[in-house]
């Protein structure tokens, strides 16, 4: 008979709720993949201008290169067979007297295709200059140009300009989520804290905002500023705009929480020990929104996201030169509905904006998940 | 339950209030006023101007031009369109109903879609068919609405060219509407509106359908389902009757809340579609700065809305007893 020694089993620490929600997030391969991308998606938008052959919009005026097709990148020597530089074809466009369409057909000229190679000039963040580009094919032969998705309506590399729009899209959307999740905080709580007029007229705010349906309502706010502003004024007026029209949601449940917390023991206490209002405010009960907050702004991301999309898809998002998903998508219903079959390419920044929305909901499934008890396992 | 939509009414009025006065003062800060637009419009004659001017009393204080304007609309004048010289209500009006129509097919539709899928998901839960519907529907919530039918056009003209069949694809009536009988007219109004307003509802569906699957799963354990099975109430009657008339009581209770979106989701059709609704005529009207329309339409859209919402309460109290409406 052996009697094994009790081990000693180490003592349990307690865990906060974050160590918990981790642990159960560590769990979750999908939001851990969502994650991932995302990651991969920012570090794409940073490095946009370097990843991208062109600057954000260079185009040549003599040789008009409108929606030019997809360059697809040789490898091998059509003669030999033998791997050799990648190149692509030059192509030449030619008016087809039948149809009275531009087409496009590739000559024998070869572009060959540069790594590392100089080109236009740009700033990574707004702060490091550079003018390295990932590939390209030189600035000996400016006829010869890599359209990897094609060109757009004025004949940019579509490639180019979805990198660059990376960068608007991925940053309105969290931008408004974040402004709008303060103003939200700030009217809830201060609807709860103050009680009386300010909260009458503050829910009612909200009841009002939620009565007029968001698109028209961004429709009226936009008219109020003049058509041709500054495009960097109008990337800021979009952002003002999402969030001012989405914070209603957040402040009516801040409210609610809040007032149901006032009552709980931990905020007597604190009152007792002669803690401020704002103290008590700042410190105990808005704390107590963490996890709704978290997971308010995982979901509420790429629902702003789609959102700015369809804003700048609309015509009143972002103008040029910047562009966006949307604004890129919105040259699809250039010339009609029966050019698309033309050009198929000008659909692919849909799939960006598709993969980014799917990626921030993995992460704000998992995040949800992790935050939520009775989910636990 | 005249009562009750009486009481509704008396306390939709302070929303409806507010709204105005909010959408007033948004106008207000655009840069000139009212009739700047008009100024710079040759086809508008000086007394025209004049006319205006004193109409909607720009000389005075700003509150009472919110009344005086408040005033006109009680009386369903809403003002000129400057793009349109013509009343705001006769340019507004044919265009919202033509936009009701696909508001109201694709909501059809939406439920037609939603609830089923919700319904079978529930039933055969992690089943093959529930998995790949699942993965279908997560697929859909990333899709924006435009880009959705963007990609349904591309193939539409494809399947087109391939097949030579006519599938319309924009617009609301083909070139010789005029010349067809009345159900003719129909017919082709509905072949016009079935594709954008499937599009529509397709695209939202994805996210009722999860809404409803989870409800179901939650009513679905709970005792009163059990007590049902126990007793050898017909599986039909207990998925329809004790489960789905109680999972789907938020969803009802939501439908008030859906219609904005469904409205705002109609625009996006709309506008890929050439469909010749509302926001078309709205994203015009941001450019020739016609802001009598804007004010005008969004003040109808809300007073619709309210009505919207009392609807969905009504139909609330018919779906759960004890909701009392009296």
């Amino acid at each position: 008979m052996t009697i094994t020694a009790p081990t000693k089993a180490p003592r349990a620490r307690g865990q906060s709720q974050f160590s918990v929600a981790w642990s159960q997030f560590r769990k979750n391969r999908l939001a851990q993949i969502g994650g991932v991308f995302l990651i991969l998606l920012y570090l794409m938008a940073i490095f946009g201008p370097f990843l991208a052959p062109d600057g954000l919009s260079t185009y040549s005026t003599t040789n008009i290169t409108r929606f030019h097709p997809p360059t697809p990148i040789q490898f091998r020597d059509p003669e030999t067979g033998a791997f050799t530089r990648p190149f692509v074809y030059q192509y030449g466009q030619e008016l087809n007297l039948d149809t009275f369409v531009n087409e496009y057909r590739p000559t024998d000229t070869r572009c060959p295709i540069y790594f590392g190679v100089r080109g236009d000039e740009y700033r990574l963040l707004g702060l490091i200059p550079g003018n390295i580009h990932l590939f390209g094919t030189g600035q000996e032969s400016p006829d010869c140009n890599v359209y990897l998705m094609g060109g757009e309506a004025l004949g940019r590399d579509l490639f180019t300009r979805i990198m660059y729009a990376s960068q608007i899209s991925l940053t309105i959307g969290v931008g408004a989520v974040l402004i709008s999740t303060v103003i939200g905080l700030l009217m809830g709580a201060m609807a709860a804290f103050f009680g009386g007029i300010v909260d009458t007229l503050i829910m009612r705010l909200v009841e009002v905002l939620s009565a007029i349906p968001g698109l028209f309502l961004l429709i009226m706010l936009r008219s109020v500023f003049p058509q041709d502003i500054n495009p960097i004024f109008a990337l800021y007026m979009i952002l003002g705009l999402l969030a001012l029209i989405s914070w209603g949601g957040l402040a009516r449940v801040t409210r609610g929480q809040l007032l149901s917390v006032r009552e709980l023991d931990f905020v007597s206490a604190a009152q007792a020990l002669g803690a401020g209002n704002s103290r008590i405010m700042i410190r105990h009960m808005l704390p107590t929104m963490t996890t709704y907050v978290i997971v308010g702004l995982s979901l509420g991301i790429p629902a702003a996201i789609l959102g700015e999309s369809g804003l700048s898809f609309l015509g009143i998002g972002a103008v040029e030169p910047y562009v966006s998903w949307g604004s890129l998508l919105a040259q699809a219903q250039e010339g009609g509905f029966s050019s698309i079959t033309q050009r198929p390419w000008v659909l692919i920044p849909g799939f960006f904006i598709v993969f980014t929305v799917m990626a921030f909901q993995l992460l704000g499934d998992g995040l949800r998940d992790a935050f939520d008890p009775r989910k636990r396992s | 339950m005249i009562p009750f939509l009486l009481r509704r009414l008396v306390q939709s009025i302070p929303t409806l209030l507010l709204a105005s006065v909010l959408i007033f003062f948004v106008i207000q800060l655009a840069p000139g006023d009212f009739l700047t637009p008009a100024r710079l419009n040759p086809g508008i004659s000086p007394e025209q101007l004049e006319n205006l001017s004193r109409n909607f009393g720009l000389d005075r204080p700003v509150w009472e031009q919110y009344l005086r304007w408040m005033g006109n609309m009680l009386q369903g004048d809403f003002g000129l369109s400057f793009q349109y010289q013509q009343p705001v209500l006769d340019v507004v009006w044919p265009r919202i109903k033509n936009s009701m129509w696909l508001v109201l097919l694709s909501t059809l539709l939406f439920y037609a879609i939603a609830i089923p899928i919700g319904v079978y998901g529930a039933i055969r839960q992690n089943s093959l068919g529930d998995k790949s519907i699942n993965v279908v529907l997560y697929f859909l919530l990333g899709f924006p609405s435009f880009f959705l039918a963007l990609i349904v056009i591309y193939f539409i003209l494809l399947a087109r060219d391939a097949t030579g069949l006519d599938i319309p694809v924009g617009g609301m009536t083909s070139n010789n509407y005029d010349a067809l009988s009345a159900p003719g007219r129909v017919w082709d109004v509905l072949k016009h509106l079935i594709i954008p307003a499937v599009v529509l509802a397709v695209s939202d569906a994805a996210g009722l359908t999860r809404v409803i699957r989870g409800q179901m799963l939650e009513v679905m354990r709970s005792d009163y389902v059990r007590t049902a099975r126990a007793k050898g109430v017909s599986e039909r009657s207990v998925i329809w009757k004790h489960t789905f008339r109680n999972g789907i009581l938020p969803i009802v209770a939501g439908i008030g809340g859906l219609l904005p979106a469904a409205i705002s989701g109609a625009g996006f059709m709309e506008v890929v579609f050439a469909y010749p609704g509302v926001t078309p005529m709205l994203l015009t009207a941001i450019g020739t700065q016609d802001l009598y329309l804007i004010a005008g339409f969004n003040v109808i859209t809300t007073i619709l809305l309210i009505i919207g919402n009392a609807i969905s309460d009504l139909l609330l109290a018919v779906v759960d007893p004890r909701v009392k409406v009296a």
